[in-house]
């Protein structure tokens, strides 16, 4: 398959500091691809790199199949997690700047960036200094920004972040308009439900180095179906729970892993006993708890093949 | 690639010349000078009449012809500078006759009504009217005094100042041609010397010319004695023949000042824009959107060459404006006499202060927009900035000693620190430097404002993108050794 951005043993330091380990992954063209990770492990110098802001020490990056990024540089589009307008330019201007930016020309920059506002519902504000604008207003407008060139691989850094539900639905629509014409979308986030819902494939790292990559299916491949509840009831009594090893209790629902061998069926008997449930469902663990499993495991000194095996095998 | 640059600085210059408040700033300098300006004058003119009464306890008493000879001294003044238009002006009373008010008044009107072209004279002699009617006696019989002892009448007269009735009253002693025992001077206000040397010179002549003529020494000698030495300025001119000095020479010699001032204000101004710019940008985080079309160094560039523009656009309304009013103040004020063409007109001055202001602009603006691009606030880059503001406080402190010795060893050191080199250069235009001089210190000014270019933009690659706390400075240190 045809790969929008690959990159080989990509290494990055500051002074004494490894940002950036080892990093070898391989985004298919046209998906959505998601780079989860906690804060501070390394995402989003992976994308500076991605988008020579940054250096690599070591190792390759081949974006849309130039080996070096500044050549394509009009050809991406780039969200940074940090993001900013001038407020004392007019909303229009300033998303054709960012268009002539990215070398088009004057006239078709101007007339794209009418064009877009209208599109997405700021026809209104087109001729309005930015600093008018809401929070939300502005997200647009930074997107907006962001794809008025007609990017083929655009990079979004939490994107997601600081959003109301509304806007969260409208930034998701826009990835997903982006995909539908063709597009490649990489963005980065915690918030892994989103990444669930929205990823063909991903990676995460974890104290810069990449601990897992693949679609969704392959990475929960091999990995312990969990017991998953909605219910009402007070949930503490779960803790008591016989053969259980681990709970994500969420208040109204919790996600059960039972120790291995044990009987599902025995669990649910032992749980509409003590609470009121609502829905009882048996599948692979979500996105959140192989995250937050991939951190305690590689916490505790052990590399993703230990994963397996702290997880157990039902 | 060039082009982005371009449209980053497009961008930089628009945003500053579109607003209302930049041309209100430009505007608001000239605005501010004349009303400095024309503060002082109506201030001057609002200055109070001064009273002041003089008990004279001379024998045989010398008040009267004091009085006359402060009197005449401006009318004398008067009468000298209108000697200079070739006019006669029999209105000066004789030698002996005190001039009444009547007179003054007559005399005033008819200088008013002089030709434009005695302006000269005017302005000179008005000067001596000036004090004619700012300073006015009140004698003794008036406050009804005069049947007093002298004692009671100085009592009288302290109270009067007392209660500010009076500005000041002078005593005259009683053997003048002996000491000068009893001559007092009594007021509440001893820091406005106007009144008091203005009557202390005139009751000098007069105490002077009484113990001349006691003395027995004959008049032409005592005038000979008297004599001041003043030197007459001479200057070599072109043909290195010695010649008079013209006032546009003497325009040219303090020119630099100018000059210099302009450009210290310039530089310092617009580099300090570019540094509030910068910070400024990075607080509301749209330099990584940029960084992801331009390259740091297109950035940065384009932020110095836009501001550069912005800063320029500046400095040229002010230099306009300068010259509006160079042009139209002979017009307004009398006796403004500025050779303009003569330093408009010499390339020492006018495409020297284009290229030091260029190339001064530039050292600083990159020192700036690395101190700018490694803060997140201004009070942070305020701390960074001391140092930067002591060392262009040095040129500004030399600034007059420079121009008065301008090929002396101070101003040949200083123009070889290229920090310096802009403004001691400038200042020196007047010398003017050696050509190798300008060479020399040309390249290394040169050679520092492409490796402070460098080195700013290896800060501001790494520094712009940081957030929290600035680096120390060992750590900068370190971002200049990588690649």
């Amino acid at each position: 398959m045809d790969h929008a951005l690959t990159l080989d043993g990509v290494t990055k330091r500051f002074g004494q500091f490894t940002a950036v380990s080892d990093l070898s992954l391989k985004v298919p063209k046209g998906s959505i691809y998601g780079f989860l990770g906690q804060n501070g492990a390394g995402k989003t110098t992976t994308i500076r790199m991605v988008m020579s802001i940054f250096h690599q020490d070591e190792g390759t990056i081949s974006v849309l199949g130039h080996s070096d990024a500044s050549q394509v540089k009009d050809r991406l589009g780039y969200l940074p997690e940090e993001k900013g307008l001038y407020k004392k330019m007019k909303t229009a201007e300033i998303v054709a700047y960012f268009g002539k930016l990215k070398g088009m020309d004057k006239s078709t920059a101007n007339l794209k960036a009418r064009e877009l506002l209208t599109q997405y519902g700021l026809g209104d504000w087109m001729d309005k200094k930015c600093e008018a604008m809401s929070k939300g207003m502005g997200q647009k407008v930074q997107i907006l920004g962001t794809i008025i060139h007609n990017p083929d691989l655009v990079i979004l850094d939490e994107p997601f972040s600081g959003l109301d539900p509304v806007n969260r639905d409208m930034m998701r629509d826009t990835i997903l308009d982006m995909k539908r014409e063709g597009r490649t979308v990489i963005f980065s986030t915690h918030v892994m439900e989103q990444a669930e819902q929205l990823c063909d494939a991903m990676m995460m790292l974890h104290k810069s180095k990449l601990a897992f990559e693949g679609t969704v299916a392959e990475i929960k491949q091999g990995l312990d179906k969990g017991i998953r509840i909605d219910y009402d009831g007070d949930g503490s009594v779960l803790q008591q729970l016989p053969n259980q090893e681990r709970i994500n209790d969420n208040n109204k629902s919790a996600e059960i892993f039972l120790k291995p061998g044990s009987d599902p069926q025995e669990a649910l008997r032992w749980l509409v006993d003590h609470l009121t449930i609502r829905s009882f469902d048996i599948s692979e663990p979500s996105l959140h708890e192989v995250f937050v499993r991939t951190v305690e495991a590689r916490d505790a000194g052990l590399t993703a093949a230990g994963l397996a095996a702290t997880g157990g095998n039902s | 690639m060039a082009n982005k640059t371009l449209l980053v600085a497009q961008r930089e210059y628009l945003e500053n010349v579109r607003t209302k408040t930049f041309w209100l700033g430009i505007l608001a300098v000239p605005v501010l000078i004349i009303i400095s300006l024309g503060a002082g004058w109506v201030l001057n003119k609002l200055k109070e009449v001064k009273t002041y009464a003089v008990v004279d306890n001379s024998e045989p008493t010398i008040g009267r012809r004091v009085e006359m000879t402060a009197r005449q001294g401006d009318l004398r003044a008067f009468q000298k500078a209108m000697s200079k238009t070739g006019k006669a002006f029999a209105a000066v009373p004789d030698k002996g006759e005190l001039p009444n008010n009547e007179d003054t008044d007559r005399l005033y009107q008819a200088m008013l009504d002089m030709p434009a072209t005695d302006m000269q004279a005017m302005v000179e002699a008005s000067k001596g009217f000036d004090k004619a009617k700012k300073f006015q006696r009140i004698s003794l019989s008036e406050l009804e005094l005069d049947h007093l002892e002298p004692a009671e009448q100085e009592k009288a007269l302290a109270k009067l100042v007392d209660d500010e009735k009076l500005f000041a009253f002078f005593t005259l002693g009683k053997n003048p041609t002996k000491d000068l025992e009893g001559f007092n001077y009594v007021s509440n206000n001893l820091t406005d010397r106007e009144l008091r040397d203005w009557y202390d010179n005139a009751a000098t002549q007069v105490v002077q010319s009484l113990r001349i003529r006691d003395a027995k020494i004959p008049r032409n000698v005592a005038q000979r004695l008297q004599e001041k030495v003043e030197f007459r300025e001479k200057n070599i001119d072109d043909t290195g023949a010695i010649s008079d000095v013209k006032v546009s020479q003497k325009a040219n010699k303090y020119a630099p000042v100018a000059f210099v001032y302009l450009l210290w204000i310039a530089v310092f101004s617009i580099a300090q824009m570019l540094l509030t710019n910068t910070v400024e940008e990075k607080s509301i985080r749209i330099m990584e959107v940029l960084l992801s079309s331009v390259s740091p160094s297109q950035l940065m560039s384009g932020k110095i060459w836009g501001i550069a523009a912005t800063g320029l656009t500046m400095v040229l309304s002010w230099v306009g404006f300068a010259l509006i009013g160079v042009w139209l103040a002979p017009m307004i004020i009398s006796g403004f006499d500025f050779p303009l063409m003569a330093v408009v007109g010499d390339p020492r001055y006018l495409i020297s202060f284009v290229a030091y202001f260029m190339a001064g602009y530039l050292l600083y603006a990159a020192v700036l927009v690395a101190i700018g691009s490694v803060c997140n606030t201004l009070k942070e880059a305020q701390n960074l900035m001391q140092p930067v503001i002591i060392m262009l406080i040095v040129p500004l402190v030399a600034m007059i000693p420079i121009v008065q010795e301008p090929n002396g060893l101070v101003a040949k050191v200083m123009s070889y620190i290229p920090l310096f080199t802009p403004f001691t250069m400038m200042n020196r235009a007047g010398g003017p430097p050696e050509t190798y001089e300008y060479v020399i210190t040309g390249i290394l000014l040169l050679a520092t404002v492409i490796f402070a270019f460098k080195a700013a933009g290896k800060i501001f690659r790494v520094g712009v993108l940081m957030t929290g706390k600035p680096p120390k400075l060992r750590e900068i240190f370190g971002w200049l050794r990588q690649s």
